[in-house]
């Protein structure tokens, strides 16, 4: 499948705020650990300006490796919502007519739980015919609708894109781009390299993701389809010099050179 | 036009007194980890909020949206008024008839209770539905008088939903409408706010209180007990309006340059109200920053990533930093502003070199209205203009003057 007419596009995906919700329904709008396949391939949809109803073939078609620079930490944000008149709020249940009716007995604030991820900055790779992805890559530059990770409140800090590189493997493109997370994560770090956690798509990778959407058209509303992934560890220079004597002995946080889940293999 | 797309970005930095303005189910004010440290947070939804009510207000009661079930009352009565007013001059019963008619292909069936009324709110503008009688053109005593069969074909023919889901009020355009089950409706918002962070690390400290009972003289007890949790913030704010989705949600160019002006107003004014009567927290932005680009938006709050440390006061250390990465992210990638209007009051070399001189804030917001104006009428060559503080200062002076 390598060849001249493939490129991979590299985006850098920071900011203080990011959910990535999958199929998340209801009042408990929930984030992965990483960006999925749906979330990625709507923001690159909104760049774009396509509509809703526009079909997205050609963008699930891309194959997507996500590198974890910064893995963050998890946000639970409490939300109330209430109807603004003051009247009860719509209960699930339908009438004959199959609209709604309003909660008995009366209940005026609804409660949502919303998770983020919080302070993380992740490298994503997108391999695909290189018309599409460098379309996308311009697109991503001078965008039609704002960007956002995941959910509409969560602008991207920063540059997204990272520019395209000439086709190579998922994998070898993920090598390639230096080290991304922030000054803090940066001093947490003193070894001369970092192991960063990775998934990339690939037909014989033994997990399965399902955030695949088959359109954003709220008409219908997106299934997710499923997609074989693989997770691996990807090693990329930190820009510090030799590690000092003691590097052993960062700690849990530290990154040093123990990682017992190399031992697992993903 | 020459070019699609433009963006304009508000960059308010805020300092808030001991407060409380959004808090979780425990009753702690919001919090988020950024750049590894601790910070006060006050989400997106409220402030759209409160920004929401604040523009209401500055609106006048005319041109506001209206949410309401009584669609088909509004719609009979201007099918009932007479010509020479905008009306169609129907009888009252033919009038009815033929707003039920129109109203039917939208799904809005009539409430059972009340026939008046339909079955739910619909948040639209008044305006939309001058323009539905508008599109009858002048075949309202025909069609009214047709048998229901014929009607229906004819009404079908009209372009009802296309006028309900064009023309939109600035509310919704502004912020969007979600009709789960009339997706024909549905406005994507032109508004993207992000979540509040403070620009430096927070520690929540809380406020033991006790509350006395007046009447009782006899024992000096307390009555009740509680605690108060606050933090003191210099919050970073962040919001982009895309003018561009704007003006497709409105279809009016004076209408978006003026919307796009009192968002600006309402945005920046805006204040959510938690623990309002306790703690008073009602202060304006000390810095304004609105960037102007036909590129990727940029969420500048990377400027605090490495929170802002001080004694004497962050606000001014805080837009020193912005001013830095506004350049920063100019210089390392390309990604500068075609124009920036700034109102502050941080006089720092610095500062102004990267803002351009503070203007007052009404003659930003004058300055913003131009803007966009030109760049609706001729596109980004237009608003680029001869770039540099003397255009922006020139501009200032000019809508002052007017």
């Amino acid at each position: 499948m390598t060849g001249t007419d493939y490129a991979v596009l590299l985006l850098r995906l920071a900011a203080p705020l990011q959910s990535w919700g999958g199929p998340s329904r209801y009042n408990r709008r929930e984030t992965r650990p990483q960006p999925t396949k749906s979330g990625v391939l709507g923001l690159l949809a909104a760049a774009e300006g396509r509509d809703r109803a526009a079909s997205i073939a050609d963008l699930v078609g891309l194959r997507l490796g996500v590198r974890v620079d910064q893995p963050g930490s998890l946000l639970r944000d409490y939300h109330t919502y209430s109807d603004y008149r003051g009247v009860p709020l719509l209960s699930a249940k339908t009438n004959a007519k199959g609209q709604q009716t309003r909660t008995t007995p009366a209940k005026y604030t609804g409660v949502t739980q919303r998770f983020y991820l919080q302070d993380a900055v992740f490298v994503v790779a997108l391999r695909g015919p290189k018309p599409l992805v460098a379309g996308l890559e311009k697109a991503v530059r001078h965008p039609v609708h704002p960007l956002s990770l995941g959910r509409r409140s969560c602008p991207p800090t920063g540059p997204v894109s990272l520019g395209l590189r000439p086709d190579t493997g998922l994998e070898e493109a993920l090598k390639e781009v230096p080290w991304k997370a922030g000054e803090h994560r940066r001093r947490q770090v003193r070894d001369a390299t970092v192991s960063l956690e990775a998934t990339v798509e690939d037909p014989a990778g033994d997990h399965l993701a399902v955030d695949v959407p088959d359109t954003y058209d709220l008409k219908t509303g997106t299934t997710f389809g499923r997609r074989a992934v693989r997770h691996l560890w990807v090693t990329v220079p930190t820009g510090h010099a030799e590690p000092p004597q003691s590097a052993q002995d960062t700690g849990p946080t530290g990154q040093s050179g123990h990682d017992p889940f190399a031992l697992l293999g993903w | 036009m020459n070019q699609p797309h433009l963006f304009v970005e508000v960059h308010i930095l805020q300092s808030l007194p001991p407060s409380n303005v959004n808090r979780d189910d425990s009753g702690t004010p919001k919090q988020a980890v950024f750049g590894g440290a601790r910070r006060a947070r006050v989400s997106s939804q409220a402030w759209k909020r409160a920004t929401r009510t604040e523009y209401a207000r500055q609106v006048p009661e005319a041109d506001r949206a209206t949410r309401t079930k009584r669609i088909a009352t509004l719609l009979t009565e201007r099918l009932a008024r007479s010509a020479d007013k905008g009306g169609a001059g129907l009888a009252a019963e033919q009038a009815d008839r033929l707003a039920t008619a129109l109203l039917e292909p939208l799904g809005i069936a009539k409430s059972a209770k009340k026939d008046d009324q339909s079955a739910y709110l619909l948040f639209f503008g008044k305006k939309q539905l001058d323009d539905l009688v508008a599109a009858l053109d002048g075949r309202a005593a025909e069609l009214a008088a047709l048998p229901a069969d014929e009607l229906k074909a004819e009404v079908k023919k009209l372009p009802v939903v296309q006028t309900l889901s064009t023309g939109h009020p600035a509310e919704v355009a502004l912020f969007g409408r979600m009709v789960a089950d009339l997706p024909a409706l549905n406005v994507d918002a032109s508004v993207q706010v992000a979540h509040a962070l403070s620009t430096h690390a927070v520690r929540t400290e809380f406020d033991y209180f006790t509350a006395v009972d007046d009447e009782k003289a006899e024992d000096h007890g307390a009555e009740m007990i509680g605690t108060v949790e606050f933090n003191s913030s210099t919050l970073y704010r962040y919001a982009v309006l895309g003018v561009h989705q704007l003006r497709d949600n409105l279809s009016d160019a004076a209408e978006t340059r003026d919307t796009a002006v009192r968002f600006v107003e309402a945005f920046a004014r805006s204040m959510p109200t938690g623990h309002q009567n306790s703690f008073a927290h009602r202060t304006l932005p000390h810095l304004v920053l609105l960037t102007v680009r036909t590129d990727q938006p940029v969420n500048l709050v990377s400027a605090y990533e490495e929170p802002v440390t001080g004694t004497t006061g962050l606000a001014e250390q805080s837009a020193v930093q912005l001013a830095e990465e506004l350049k920063k992210v100019g210089e390392t990638w390309g990604n500068k502003p075609l124009r920036t209007l700034a109102t502050y009051t941080a006089e720092k070399d610095k500062v102004t070199d990267a803002f351009g001189p503070s203007l007052s804030f009404p003659a930003l917001l004058d300055a913003l209205g131009a803007l966009v104006g030109d760049w609706l009428d001729g596109g980004e060559a237009a608003v680029a203009g001869d770039g540099g503080e003397a255009a922006v200062a020139g501009d200032g002076a000019e809508a002052g003057a007017r």
